[in-house]
């Protein structure tokens, strides 16, 4: 029992190190993302906390989350918002830049005054569906795994029923059978319950 | 026969009749907490110790890594061997099959992508001649045709030489196969009498008891469409080639995640007959009971690997060395690419394996062949397939970096 859990400390070193020091081709420059940025702001905020109801707040997210979902508009992978034709202009360092900018912000204030019952319910199906698994204890993201905590709720309702239906397509068809069973209510419910969050 | 029918009717009335029964009654039992969803396929089958190291799969290769900044000069070859940058801007480059006149295609797993790799003026050219397919990763060439395995069907690109610019749209050749997404993606070998396809249904989840359609090795009958199984109880095999001398089946397997860090080892096969069973869910490795589906079972009942490759290195495409170029040593050996681990606390895999055999087919040997993309605890590529040339040099490709490399002998 003992080796186990000097294994498992050594097991969140290694982590720890990997996520520290993961070597990046063309390192992301977050200065310079900030000037590249400027497009970005006019609808997700200059420090990545949208104003316009329904858009993502990009603030504190992963950085290889930001770049994954810019390579996919790229590619016309992943559709919505006008994103495809704005990727379309960027070079990978560009959205590696801009990704490294939002990701330094920040995160966005959480709503934790809502509906307290709504969010005793969205935690508990959050549980149920094992969000934290890919996006974290704290549904923080981690990796290309976005955040989800603070986000908007419009957003989130709108991408989980897109998932749901398949207008989405997501990397690898973990979120399309984790949505394919929730009902509008429960993904209402988890909208609240992650906006909550710190 | 039609009594028995609407017995079985009725059986099934009176079992729905009780399972509405027994979901009231949980609806009614205010105590009872909503049954849990299944979790994502990886961290099926992990224990409460395990999750708490926080091993995630690692991000999928969806870009290429710019040329000049793939570091070639870190990988490891044996003497006498030379390793150089082959072909780069290909994201997620990982299966491969060359044509008799020399152009090698790749398939992918997430990009949906295809490419073609062609000489031309001495110079080397990256196509990409299909997009948007679903998990494009098994390639085959044939009589002027190229066939992609898809995540769920089998199609084919007629003339694709002539055409590579201005691909045709693809002939449907099979599309009778399960959606699964788990380990849906294939990998494609043409029998060496060129009749068959043979690919893998893997299983849908880490550890499960799978429908009898998965954790096969299936084979497509080019002449009559016919679908058959080749072997059972194979979790997900993504390399397989056939012997050069005695024809058999060879392939790798990606044995269950989790367990601990040493177990299970992915495995190499053989196939010696029809219908041999390797033993998932219940037996892994040949002599690990599974320490949930292995209860009241036997490995005896299963047939054997005939190598364990390491523990979680996932093990992918495999090929026997068939050229002229290496020292005679290596003729009929096997190459493994091991992709990598995530799933272990220490990494391991992340290599190209060399394993001989003497003339009865035994494994007398493993040892590493290419090393370097693992440095540390950071990986900066993975390799996905390996693929040997005309030339008898032999290519290398990494679904990380999007590129492929070439290892080649001089004396």
């Amino acid at each position: 029992m003992l080796t186990r859990v000097s294994k498992a400390i050594q097991g969140m070193a290694f982590f720890l190190i990997l996520l520290s020091g993961i070597p990046a081709s063309a390192a992301p420059d977050a200065v310079a993302g900030k000037d590249k940025a400027q497009l970005c702001a006019a609808c997700h905020g200059e420090k990545g906390v949208a104003t316009i109801p329904g858009m993502p707040h990009l603030a504190a997210q992963p950085q290889l989350s930001i770049f994954y979902q810019l390579v996919q508009f790229r590619d016309q992978r992943r559709k919505g918002g006008g994103m495809e034709a704005i990727a379309s202009t960027l070079s990978e360092q560009d959205m590696r830049d801009i990704a490294a900018h939002y990701a330094a912000q920040p995160a966005p204030a959480p709503q934790a005054g809502g509906d307290a019952a709504k969010i005793v319910r969205g935690q508990q199906i959050a549980q149920q569906q094992y969000c934290s698994s890919c996006h974290g204890a704290q549904l923080q993201g981690q990796k290309h795994v976005p955040r989800l905590s603070g986000q908007s709720t419009e957003y989130f309702v709108a991408q989980l029923r897109n998932l749901r239906s398949g207008a989405r397509a997501d990397m690898d068809g973990t979120m399309a059978s984790a949505a394919r069973s929730l009902t509008d209510e429960e993904i209402e419910a988890m909208a609240v319950y992650a906006r909550s969050l710190p | 026969m039609k009594l028995q029918r609407s017995n079985r009717t009725l059986q099934n009335a009176m079992l729905t009749l009780s399972m509405a029964f027994s979901s009231f009654a949980m609806a009614q039992a205010p105590a009872a907490p909503p049954a849990a969803a299944i979790p994502p396929t990886w961290a099926q089958g992990r224990t409460a110790e395990q999750a708490a190291l926080n091993l995630v799969p690692h991000p999928p290769g969806i870009t290429a890594l710019p040329a000049g900044d793939i570091p070639t000069d870190k990988l490891k070859v044996p003497a006498g061997f030379k390793v150089e940058l082959w072909a780069t801007g290909m994201p997620n480059a990982r299966s491969m099959t060359q044509s008799p006149k020399g152009t090698l295609f790749v398939g992918t797993r997430f990009p949906g992508n295809v490419y073609a790799v062609v000489e031309k003026d001495g110079k080397r050219e990256v196509k990409t001649i299909a997009k948007g397919l679903h998990r494009p990763n098994g390639v085959v060439f044939k009589d002027g045709a190229l066939y992609v395995a898809e995540l769920s069907r089998i199609i084919r690109y007629d003339n694709i030489e002539a055409n590579l610019d201005n691909p045709p749209a693809p002939v449907v050749v099979f599309d009778a196969l399960p959606k699964d997404e788990p380990h849906g993606w294939k990998f494609m070998k043409l029998s060496p009498d060129g009749n068959y396809l043979y690919f893998q249904i893997g299983t849908p989840a880490n550890i499960v008891v799978q429908p009898v359609t998965h954790a096969t090795i299936v084979r497509l009958n080019l002449k009559t469409n016919i679908l058959e199984t080749v072997a059972h109880g194979v979790r997900n095999s993504v390399g397989m080639d056939f012997h050069p001398v005695t024809k058999e089946l060879w392939f790798t397997n990606n044995a269950r995640d989790w367990v601990n860090d040493d177990l299970p080892n992915d495995t190499l096969h053989r196939v010696t007959r029809k219908g041999m069973n390797f033993g998932y869910p219940f037996c892994h490795q040949g002599d690990l009971l599974d320490p949930e589906f292995g209860k009241g079972r036997s490995c005896d009942e299963f047939d054997k690997p005939v190598l364990k490759i390491g523990p979680h290195v996932a093990a992918l495409g495999m090929r026997f060395y068939t050229g002229k170029q290496f020292p005679a040593e290596y003729t009929n050996n096997i190459f493994i690419a091991e992709h990598g681990s995530w799933n272990r606390t220490k990494k391991s895999g992340f290599e190209v394996v060399r394993v001989v055999l003497d003339n009865k087919g035994n494994v007398t040997k493993k040892e590493v062949f290419v090393s370097g993309w693992l440095q540390g605890d950071d990986f900066w590529g993975r390799p996905a397939d390996v693929h040997v040339m005309k030339d008898g040099s032999m290519l290398v490709s990494d679904a990380v970096a999007g590129a492929i490399f070439r290892i080649s002998h001089s004396k």
